[in-house]
């Protein structure tokens, strides 16, 4: 009995980090996508989303599955409970990877204009997620911190993109759209910073058994 | 055991103790019984004696709490009792002793009483008047006895039992106390009881064996370990179920993991989709392969399933960094492109004035300029052709005969060389240095020397110097080219000693180079095994030093 329910919890590790490959796999695609203002690039998130709710539900049963049948106590428990937490922000990110490409598509192979700011902003989101991931994988409580430290940067990203795109909009009132989409794009970007975090968060739980909120 | 021991001595004692309490209480019974019984005879015929001299008187006389006396007449009435009134008495003569005595002479019965749980004995014997005088005498069961002595039975049980459980328990422990104390690792050390020789010389056996195999598979480990360790290329052994078993160094730094990833899932290693891609696709047909990028270089991943009668038993992850193949790949595909390119644009050029020559419709004026221009573009043509031919010269390393160089006289005869092609582009051009000999071949050298002058010429801006140093070190000589011309920008300094490989992207012919000058440089310092030195700043010129072993 505890032989099976330690294979199904390195089960559950195992999907986990599975899971979070696919989110980075995905929110890179899109940012890729949106560097490169490449459309072929951006369909090809739409089938990793669709997989990462797959592993979202299997992920959900396996958890359920464990706490009925097992019933675990201390860090097996936090962990299943974390999990279940986890699964809902990578589920999060994977959407809104989707949602950037859906509006790379819209963009009509224009790039992304303040191209340094965005990029750079793509590529910090895309640390947080790796990292976060990361900090599960070894269950290292300092990437962790680090992770939740970092979403102050792109929250001053998007501070930034935002007055660019004011002014944008100021000078040239008929390229609005474009500015709109591309403040939706960084939008969408520092919210997978925020899912970041509270999985960041999620693993400080499962490892220390307190969840630090705001 | 000293458990089982101690029960089983236990067991018998307690056995022997209450079989030898029956037997002993058995036998003495029987012996009490025939004792009472002879007692019993004896007091008959003294009696009888005596009530045949004095009669009833004696019987009156007599008191005994042990005995009872009856004396009965011919015809079975009891004439006196010791215990009893004769007159309330039945009569006696269907008793069968008195029967059994009136007939004999002598006779005898018992009976035995329930209610009393005892047995009572008859003996009679006929007197001389032919009266009979009976003696009874009756005797307790043995249950009887028993019950009686029961505390004290019980006393000395358990006082013995007690005992046996204390000595039992001695016995048991100093039974084991030595197999407790053998010593395991040197079995044939201890000195205990023989008939555990066997199993202890069987045990030394198998230690010598086992310390024999951990031996052999320790250092199995390590020369497995150190023969990965020292390969360049990274290899991970998984299991099934994908947990790594093993990890070498250069993996370690691939994945920018430590060893304490053995035992750990490989997705915590390396997570990338390509990569579960490719282990899928092995788990299914025992190989797969991919290339990827990790730590800003190129890798080419072989994966293969390790199979076992049949069965697979795990994965072998080999890596090769491939960057520099990549890079030399790209490059030869490159200089493919560019050979092509380069060769068929000065005969477009002879093509085209070719044509408008024959269909003559070139005035007779400019005929000498179309004329000319194809025969610019032929010698354009051959001087590519030459210096390609040069370089697969180089590349070949065909033997050519060394000497010694003066590399001042080199720089020297360069410098006249370009003189007049200095004066045209207005560029000063001046040589200095110390002579200073080199083993090596001249024509390659005076190519590098002419090459990098040639550039500076040319890449120069009007007004422009170009300085030839000449330097004698201990074991080198190195000659330097300096130029106060255009520069190349920093993220071009990489690329220019390609082939073919041209700051400017035009292909301008405005400079006439072929783009194979600098390569030939490259290639013609490498065959001396020498080294070249590149600093450039846009604008401020460029400083190319040759470094040449003497």
């Amino acid at each position: 009995m505890r032989i099976r329910f330690d294979e199904q919890l390195a089960l559950l590790n195992k999907e986990l980090i599975e899971m979070g490959a696919l989110c980075e796999e995905a929110i890179a695609l899109s940012s890729k996508a949106l560097t490169a203002a490449d459309k072929e690039l951006a369909k090809k998130v739409a089938p990793l989303d669709a997989e990462i709710d797959q592993k979202e539900r299997n992920i959900e049963s396996l958890c359920l599955k464990l706490l009925l049948k097992q019933q675990p106590v201390a860090s097996d428990l936090r962990l299943i409970s974390a999990a279940l937490k986890m699964i809902t922000d990578m589920e999060r990110i994977g959407d809104q990877a989707e949602d950037i490409a859906e509006i790379v598509c819209f963009l009509d192979g224009r790039s992304a204009e303040n191209d340094d700011l965005m990029r750079e902003m793509a590529r910090t989101t895309i640390q947080m997620v790796t990292e976060s991931v990361d900090a599960f994988v070894n269950r290292d409580i300092l990437l962790a911190r680090n992770v939740i430290s970092d979403d102050d940067i792109v929250d001053a990203f998007f501070d930034q993109v935002r007055k660019k795109l004011i002014d944008k909009i100021g000078k040239e009132p008929s390229d609005g759209e474009y500015a709109l989409d591309l403040l939706m794009i960084a939008k969408y970007l520092e919210r997978i910073g925020d899912h970041a975090v509270n999985i960041a968060k999620w693993v400080i739980f499962s490892v220390t058994g307190v969840h630090k909120e705001e | 055991m000293t458990k089982k021991i101690f029960k089983n001595i236990f067991l018998v004692s307690v056995v022997v103790l209450l079989s030898s309490i029956v037997i002993i209480m058995g036998c003495l019974y029987e012996y009490f019984g025939s004792v009472q019984e002879s007692q019993m005879q004896d007091q008959l015929e003294l009696a009888a004696a005596a009530v045949e001299d004095y009669g009833e008187s004696y019987l009156c006389k007599l008191s005994s709490d042990n005995y009872r006396l009856t004396w009965v007449a011919p015809d079975g009435t009891v004439l006196y009792d010791t215990q009893t009134d004769a007159k309330t008495m039945e009569n006696h003569s269907d008793r069968s002793e008195i029967k059994k005595a009136l007939t004999d002479g002598e006779g005898e019965s018992s009976r035995y009483s329930t209610t009393l749980m005892q047995k009572t004995m008859y003996r009679a014997k006929r007197l001389s008047d032919g009266s009979v005088l009976r003696i009874s005498v009756s005797r307790a069961s043995i249950g009887v006895l028993v019950t009686g002595k029961l505390p004290w039975i019980f006393l000395v049980f358990s006082i013995a039992i007690a005992l046996s459980a204390i000595l039992a328990n001695r016995m048991s422990e100093h039974i084991i106390e030595p197999l407790n104390g053998l010593d395991l690792d040197q079995p044939l050390e201890n000195d205990v009881y023989e008939e555990l020789a066997p199993l202890l010389g069987r045990i030394n056996r198998q230690h010598l064996e086992i310390k024999d195999q951990l031996r052999r598979l320790q250092r199995q480990r390590d020369e497995f370990e150190q023969i990965t360790d020292s390969m360049k290329e990274g290899l991970v052994l998984l299991d099934t179920k994908g947990t790594v078993l093993s990890i070498n160094h250069a993996a370690q730094k691939l994945f920018d993991i430590d060893i304490s990833s053995v035992g750990r899932d490989f997705l915590t290693v390396d997570r990338s989709l390509d990569m579960s891609n490719a282990m899928r696709q092995t788990k299914e047909n025992g190989f797969g392969e991919l290339r990827a990028e990790r730590n800003g270089r190129l890798y080419q991943f072989d994966l293969s399933r390790i199979d076992s009668n049949g069965e697979a038993v795990g994965m072998v992850i080999l890596s090769f960094d491939i960057t520099e193949q990549e890079a030399a790949e790209r490059i030869r595909r490159e200089f493919t492109a560019n050979v092509s390119h380069e060769l068929k644009t000065p005969l477009q050029g002879i093509i085209g004035s070719a044509e408008l020559l024959e269909k003559d419709m070139v005035k007779p004026e400019d005929k000498p300029r179309f004329i000319g221009h194809i025969r610019t573009e032929a010698a354009r043509m051959v001087t590519l052709i030459e210096d390609i031919i040069r370089l697969s010269q180089l590349d070949e390393g065909a033997g050519m005969p060394r000497a010694a160089v003066d590399m001042l006289e080199v720089a020297q005869k360069t410098a006249e060389t370009l003189h007049d092609a200095a004066v045209k582009k207005g560029v000063t051009l001046s040589v200095d240095g110390v002579s200073a000999e080199v083993n090596g071949v001249r024509r390659l050298l005076y190519e590098i020397v002419f090459n990098l002058c040639d550039n500076a010429i040319k890449y120069n801006k009007k007004g422009g110097s170009v300085k030839i140093s000449v330097a004698s070190e201990e074991s080198t000589v190195s000659v330097t080219v300096k130029d106060t011309g255009i520069g190349i920008p920093p993220e071009y300094q990489s690329r220019v000693f390609e082939r073919f490989y041209r700051v400017d992207k035009s292909h301008s012919r405005a400079s006439g180079g072929t783009g194979l000058g600098l390569s030939i440089v490259k290639h013609a310092v490498q065959y001396h095994y020498g080294n070249i030195k590149l600093q450039s700043e846009p604008n401020q010129g460029t400083e190319i030093t040759v470094i040449l072993p003497k």
